[in-house]
């Protein structure tokens, strides 16, 4: 049974999301989740909480890295942070992953200082799923996955491949699609087309016999869902990730000021309830939990900063799934065997 | 062990010792045909209830209360003896009489049932006799424990109880049977522990009102490190449940360990206790990698200021009322999920 580490104090919301989530996992006794942070502020929320005790426990420590902190300084003078300790607690095989709500750099970071990179890895990736109009895999999954969008800003031709190797073994273990589409995103279809880090990232990729790799995707070719794994650097990654979550909400935004408007308007979105509800549902960012960060031996997955605890407990869930599928020896071993062949 | 005095340990059936379900109609029925081999127990309570006969050197009594109807006991004595449990006394409700007088809310209702029972029992009981009750969390059983303790010890003012029983809608024989049993009773104060199985996983807050001597427990490993405690097991027995749970019940080690952790994180067993359960692990012949993986589930913590751990007496008509709204909250709920469904 996998064992996550919850970071109980990263997040905007203090202990009590990552509590309620903890406990709520605990009850469906499929993973256990071992809650760092505040034992004063975690036993608080807890005795409130319907949980089974055979599924959660709790390392206590009273330091935390504050959303506002620079990561370096504050791990520096914090040894004991709950997101150090966290990750302290996998690479010692106490727990199998670990999950946070707190500083993205500062996760990161504690990561990079605990946890190993896989062999081939310079730079690790902040993946993300979003919704498309395609479904892949044996669990018709409507999501795609795009990486990096926010770990690395600028990538080289040997971070983007090996990022199309993670995400590929991201996508056969989690979505269960066995030969994903992998795709780079650029400004054209065309190989020469993009960045002198895409154009060689490309050449690369083109020759590379374990990948479906299916050339370049343009940002018009992202909902539609012509790749399964997108890949690009954090930089772009993260500005279109946030793009796609601006245009659905400013999507439900709309809708809510046509119901308001007309009564016309009020009855045909009265009759498209249902859609709207599974559109809402498929797009909100609560219901995927976190963005895992591939390239470390073990597995961190990122919550949003204000998740509450439906959205913990999907990353626990997503965790857990990495976990029960091995995603990093998938990963680790597909990165040797592209590394062999390239040597 | 604590004391030389007779034990007298009280268990109810359904949900304590038995992994009863009759949440709804079918549930009931099915129930009700039951084989008695086909009956699961709660995991580890029958090692339990064997084992506090065993290390008690002869002085331990077992009764079961049950709020089963009496039509019932030839399944759950074949049952119990199937389990290898030697019981003292066994008492059943009188489901049926209850129907046939139009006594509809005295079928579901537990303090006009378990109360007076409770009482009697205790008449028939040596004044000396201590006593650790064992509940569920799906009826009012730390309620009516705790009454009954209070009762016993003289704790409870008589226009308390009458305001208790009117809350409850106790019958007119009942309330009698209950100051009957009061009167013969000595003043008298046995009740050391209550344990409560917590089948529904309900928060252990609602139970901090009854105060120390009730503790919540999600399984019977953390109901033997509370018997540690108390003197009512002995260090090796607490071993050999471990590992009938892990054996039998698919108890993992790191769920023992995490159900230690909790219990001792919520006091149901002091900090010296469980320093002095490792030590007598050892000596016992226990492995030392296991016993130095509690001690680290032991050290994972901060320094808790110490709580309040004084007895004092529970409001209980409000605590009744609060009880009562909680059950038609749930029960609201759960006919909401089944309208969903």
């Amino acid at each position: 049974m996998a064992t996550i580490a919850l970071d109980a104090m990263g997040g905007d919301h203090g202990a009590a999301p990552a509590v309620r989530a903890a406990a709520r996992i605990s009850l469906e006794r499929k993973a256990a989740v071992v809650v760092v942070g505040d034992q004063h502020q975690i036993e608080s929320a807890l005795r409130r909480t319907r949980y089974d005790a055979a599924f959660l426990s709790i390392v206590h420590t009273d330091q935390v890295v504050d959303m506002a902190e620079s990561p370096r300084k504050a791990l520096d003078a914090k040894p004991e942070a709950s997101i150090l300790v966290g990750a302290r607690l996998v690479a010692d095989g106490r727990a199998d992953a670990l999950v946070s709500a707190g500083n993205t750099g500062a996760s990161i970071l504690a990561c990079a200082r605990t946890f190993e990179r896989l062999p081939g890895v310079n730079r690790t990736a902040l993946a993300a799923v979003y919704p498309t109009e395609r479904r892949r895999g044996s669990n018709d999954d409507p999501f795609a996955l795009m990486l990096d969008v926010g770990a690395t800003l600028d990538a080289d031709a040997d971070t983007l491949v090996a990022f199309a190797h993670m995400g590929a073994a991201y996508a056969a273990r989690i979505s269960k699609n066995p030969r994903p589409r992998v795709a780079l995103l650029s400004n054209g279809e065309e190989p020469f087309k993009g960045s002198p880090a895409i154009v060689e990232a490309h050449r690369r990729l083109a020759a590379d016999t374990h990948l479906n790799f299916v050339g370049n995707v343009e940002g018009v070719d992202l909902p539609r869902g012509k790749a399964d794994v997108v890949v690009t650097d954090g930089f772009t990654g993260n500005v279109v990730l946030k793009m796609l979550e601006g245009i659905s909400e400013t999507v439900v935004d709309l809708a809510r000021y046509a119901y308001r408007s007309k009564l016309v308007w009020r009855i045909g979105l009265g009759l498209l309830r249902g859609g709207i509800v599974q559109l809402k549902q498929l797009t909100d960012w609560k219901q995927y939990g976190g963005a895992p960060i591939l390239g470390f031996d073990h597995l961190f997955i990122k919550a949003h900063g204000r998740s509450n605890d439906r959205a913990l407990g999907n990353a626990i869930k997503v965790a857990h799934r990495a976990v029960e599928s091995d995603l990093c020896r998938e990963m680790g071993e597909r990165l040797a065997t592209a590394l062999g062949d390239a040597d | 062990m604590a004391t030389a005095k007779p034990h007298i340990f009280r268990w109810d059936l359904d949900k304590t010792y038995l992994a009863t379900e009759f949440d709804s109609l079918r549930d009931l029925l099915r129930t009700a045909m039951q084989r008695p081999a086909d009956k699961a127990n709660v995991p580890g309570s029958a090692e339990l209830l064997r084992a506090l006969r065993g290390d008690s050197g002869g002085r331990a009594q077992v009764f079961f209360i049950s709020g089963s109807p009496r039509q019932m006991r030839g399944v759950l004595s074949e049952k119990l003896a199937l389990d290898g449990i030697h019981y003292d006394g066994f008492i059943l409700k009188d489901n049926l009489g209850n129907l046939l007088r139009g006594r509809f809310r005295a079928v579901k209702e537990q303090i006009g049932y378990k109360l007076p029972a409770l009482l009697d029992a205790r008449t028939k009981a040596p004044l000396a006799a201590e006593e650790t009750l064992f509940g569920d969390d799906a009826e009012r059983d730390a309620f009516v424990y705790s009454l009954y303790a209070d009762l016993l010890a003289e704790r409870v003012p008589p226009d308390v109880l009458e305001r208790v029983l009117d809350t409850a809608g106790v019958y007119p024989d009942q309330r009698e049977a209950i100051y009957g049993a009061l009167d013969r009773l000595e003043p008298c104060d046995p009740v050391r522990r209550v344990i409560i199985h917590l089948d529904r996983k309900s928060p252990p807050i609602r139970f901090e009102a009854y105060g120390p001597r009730v503790v919540p427990v999600y399984n019977y490993f953390q109901a033997a490190l509370v018997l540690y405690e108390d003197g009512r097991l002995l260090p090796e027995t607490i071993g050999r449940l471990g590992t009938a749970l892990h054996a039998e019940h698919g108890f993992t080690l790191p769920m023992l360990l995490r159900s230690f952790q909790d219990v001792l994180r919520r006091g149901g067993i002091s900090y010296d206790a469980a320093r002095k359960l490792g030590g007598q692990a050892l000596r016992a012949g226990i492995d030392r990698e296991v016993v130095e993986l509690f001690a680290r589930e032991a050290s994972d913590r901060s320094v808790m200021p110490a709580r309040d751990r004084s007895q004092g007496v529970p409001d209980y008509p409000s605590l009744l009322e609060r009880e009562q709204q909680r059950h038609r909250i749930e029960k609201a709920r759960r006919k909401k999920r089944r309208r969903w469904l």
